[in-house]
């Protein structure tokens, strides 16, 4: 199962990808079991280029029941600094952040599909 | 403090329009991000994993109180409410928004700052002895030459577009506080036997993927040489820095590959050829950044009695004397570190009630000085001994007067994976763990002398080399494990810390760093520092306590 993920350009907010709406809250993403279907997807959100910077497809896995991305770095960015709780997504609370802070056992830095580091 | 003239603050507002622009034009759609981010790159604007990042550039660490209190607005009214001091003494602010960076960028203008060079393949923001101008052992007041090279390197159009990044570190004191080994170019000031100034040339150094301390390719350049000499070294790496590979293109490789005095010999051939007039500094000019620099101090007695008093009564007070109060070269003054490493909290994190709080100390108390060192603290470095009660108490109230300075809790830690793009594991809450182990302040000053240093990636950020013990961030079959390294220094004694062993789970590091601990309390010989005792022990009692039971 996959999720489409981005940076919104004008704040750089971490936002998913919904029905061709990028949502901030990772509960609210689209998420795909067709591979192929994920790569289109992907395709028609890199041409968005106003709107989002860097689209990328991330690996999700079952939480309590809820969806969570596979890797650490992806929780990260779906809930927020793990130094300062009161920033970030993770400050509205909720079910679904509650999931993502208890998902464990997987890969933790990895896990975003076709990554490549630059610096 | 220097003072923008004319043309700095046209030069300033003329790129901060330019800059606008650029960021309407990427809005619009009009340029893709491809060609904008090296544009926003250059105006140290990241894309990070919450949201952008803006580092702002604090040219050789110093600040005022207006600026302060500009930075503590702009954290205030932009970001979140506080703001991340660096080992390169720039301030990050981690939740910009996009289409605030130009409002920003105006705003820093306006108090003379700017993010120019932050990041890109140029001469990035110069750092110097964050005790210029404040302690006895310098020679000059680096920041003359600090503030030099700023102006020369900024937007230097030869030198935009490097093989890549390039740091430049000035000291002029015996006592390496500012890195000076681990820099592209660290420049050291010396007395020639004329009893001339002029500057030790270290080439070379940096931390990253290969580690590397500098190598001196010039015992002696007289100061008013300086500008042509690194020209001339920039000329050398710019023509054969290794473009083709982002992880050989620092100069450090270049230099290791033709071997220090083969590089230096180039070097002195390009000096040779180039005429010097054209670059150096005018006579005129140095005297006028240079009449920037010089505090007034008045003529005090050495002993304070009303610190004499305070410091008898109160045993707090007596251990932030002894840890965060450092000799000055003014009788009656003293140099007043503000400690950022709170046991629990982000090192080097400051909240704008905290900036506004340090901004009114150091203009009432510090003739409206203040520095950042690559320690992540800051310093007020021109406090009358009759005021350090006053400024101990004002610091106490804001939870700014840890006496931890050079201590187990004195952590440095990169931004890691908690913000940080490129991370493999996050620094933070490694610190924040250890120092909370290490908060009893009677315990630490057991310890004494510790510096803890923890990267999130091998871009090493975090100094972890040259710690103490080095910690660095990595990712094991998908985990966080950390890598410890022992009897790194980034000082005047500068060495590059060994592997302790195998890397470690998140959860064992606190327990490896008190078992390492335990270790140095029971073999330290009369008045040894962890560094010294595990540079005449070696790695092997360490490495068993930490591993012992490994099996
Ligand atoms: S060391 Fe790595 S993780 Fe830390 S700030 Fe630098 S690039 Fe980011």
């Amino acid at each position: 199962m996959k999720a489409l993920t981005a940076n919104r350009l004008a704040d750089g907010e971490a936002v998913f990808w919904n029905q061709g709406q990028w949502v901030p809250r990772f509960k609210d993403a689209q998420l795909f079991e067709d591979a192929a279907v994920a790569e289109t997807t992907e395709g028609e959100a890199k041409s968005q280029q106003t709107v989002v910077v860097d689209p990328y497809l991330i690996d999700v896995i079952q939480s309590e029941g809820l969806w969570a991305p596979l890797s650490f770095r992806e929780r990260i960015r779906a809930l927020g600094p793990s130094n300062h709780p009161q920033h970030g997504k993770q400050a509205l609370g909720g079910d679904d952040i509650a999931a993502l802070q208890h998902a464990h056992g997987a890969a933790r830095s990895t896990g975003r599909v076709n990554l490549i580091k630059r610096k | 403090m220097y003072r923008y003239d004319n043309i700095d603050k046209a030069f300033v507002a003329d790129r901060t329009a330019e800059f606008r622009e650029q960021v309407e034009r990427r809005l619009a759609g009009e340029i893709t991000e491809d060609q904008f981010k090296p544009i926003r790159l250059l105006n140290g604007l990241y894309l990070q994993l919450h949201a952008y990042m803006l580092r702002i550039a604090i040219p050789y660490g110093t600040l005022n109180a207006a600026k302060l209190r500009k930075l503590a607005w702009i954290a205030k009214t932009y970001d979140q409410g506080y703001g991340h001091f660096t080992t390169r003494t720039n301030l990050q602010l981690h939740w910009i928004k996009l289409r605030d960076a130009p409002q920003i960028l105006e705003h820093l203008a306006e108090v003379e700052m700017h993010s120019m060079q932050t990041s890109g393949n140029t001469i990035r923001n110069v750092t110097a002895d964050p005790y210029a101008g404040a302690t006895a052992d310098e020679l000059d007041d680096p920041r003359v030459w600090a503030e030099a090279i700023r102006q020369w390197s900024t937007l230097h159009p030869e030198f935009s577009f490097l093989p890549r990044k390039f740091k430049i570190a000035v000291t002029a004191a015996a006592k390496d506080r500012a890195a000076t080994k681990i820099y592209d170019i660290g420049l050291a000031m010396r007395r020639g036997r004329n009893g001339e100034l002029g500057f030790e040339v270290m080439v070379g150094g940096g931390l990253g993927r290969t580690p590397y301390l500098g190598s001196t390719i010039r015992e002696f350049l007289p100061t008013r040489h300086l500008l042509s000499y690194l020209e001339a070294i920039l000329r050398v790496y710019n023509r054969y820095g290794r473009r083709d590979n982002i992880w050989k293109a620092r100069i450090k490789v270049l230099v290791a590959s033709l071997g220090a005095e083969e590089f230096g010999r180039q070097v002195e051939a390009e000096w040779a050829k180039a005429d010097h007039e054209r670059t150096d500094l005018p006579d005129t000019e140095l005297a006028r950044i240079r009449a920037e620099f010089t505090p007034q101090f008045e003529t005090l007695s050495p002993r304070s009695e009303a610190l004499e008093r305070a410091k008898a009564g109160d045993a707090a007070f007596a251990r932030f004397l002894r840890h965060n109060v450092h000799p000055h070269k003014a009788p009656g003054y003293a140099l007043v570190d503000v400690s950022l490493k709170t046991p629990g909290l982000t090192p080097g994190d400051i909240t704008s009630e905290q900036m506004n709080v340090v901004a009114d100390l150091a203009e009432r108390f510090s003739l409206d000085e203040l520095r950042v060192n690559y320690n992540q603290n800051l310093i007020l470095p021109h406090v009358k001994l009759d005021d350090v009660p006053a400024v101990h108490a004002a610091l106490a109230a804001a939870g700014l007067a840890t006496p931890n300075m050079d201590l187990i809790s004195d952590i440095i830690a990169c931004p890691g994976l908690d913000y940080c793009a490129l991370a493999n594991a996050r620094a933070i809450p490694i610190a924040q763990h250890i120092a909370e182990r290490f908060a009893d302040p009677v315990r630490a000053e057991q310890v004494g002398e510790l510096k803890i240093k923890i990267s999130g990636c091998i871009n090493a950020c975090g100094h972890h080399h040259v710690g103490h013990i080095g910690i660095l961030g990595v990712d094991k079959k998908g985990e966080e494990f950390y890598q410890l390294t022992l009897g790194g220094s980034g000082e005047e004694d500068a060495s590059l810390g060994q592997m302790l062993g195998p890397a470690l789970p998140a959860d064992k590091v606190t327990d490896a760093i008190e078992q390492m601990v335990e270790v140095y309390l029971r073999e330290r010989k009369d008045g040894e520092r962890f560094l010294d005792t595990f540079r005449r022990t070696g790695v092997t009692p360490f490495k068993e306590a930490v591993y012992a039971d490994a099996h």
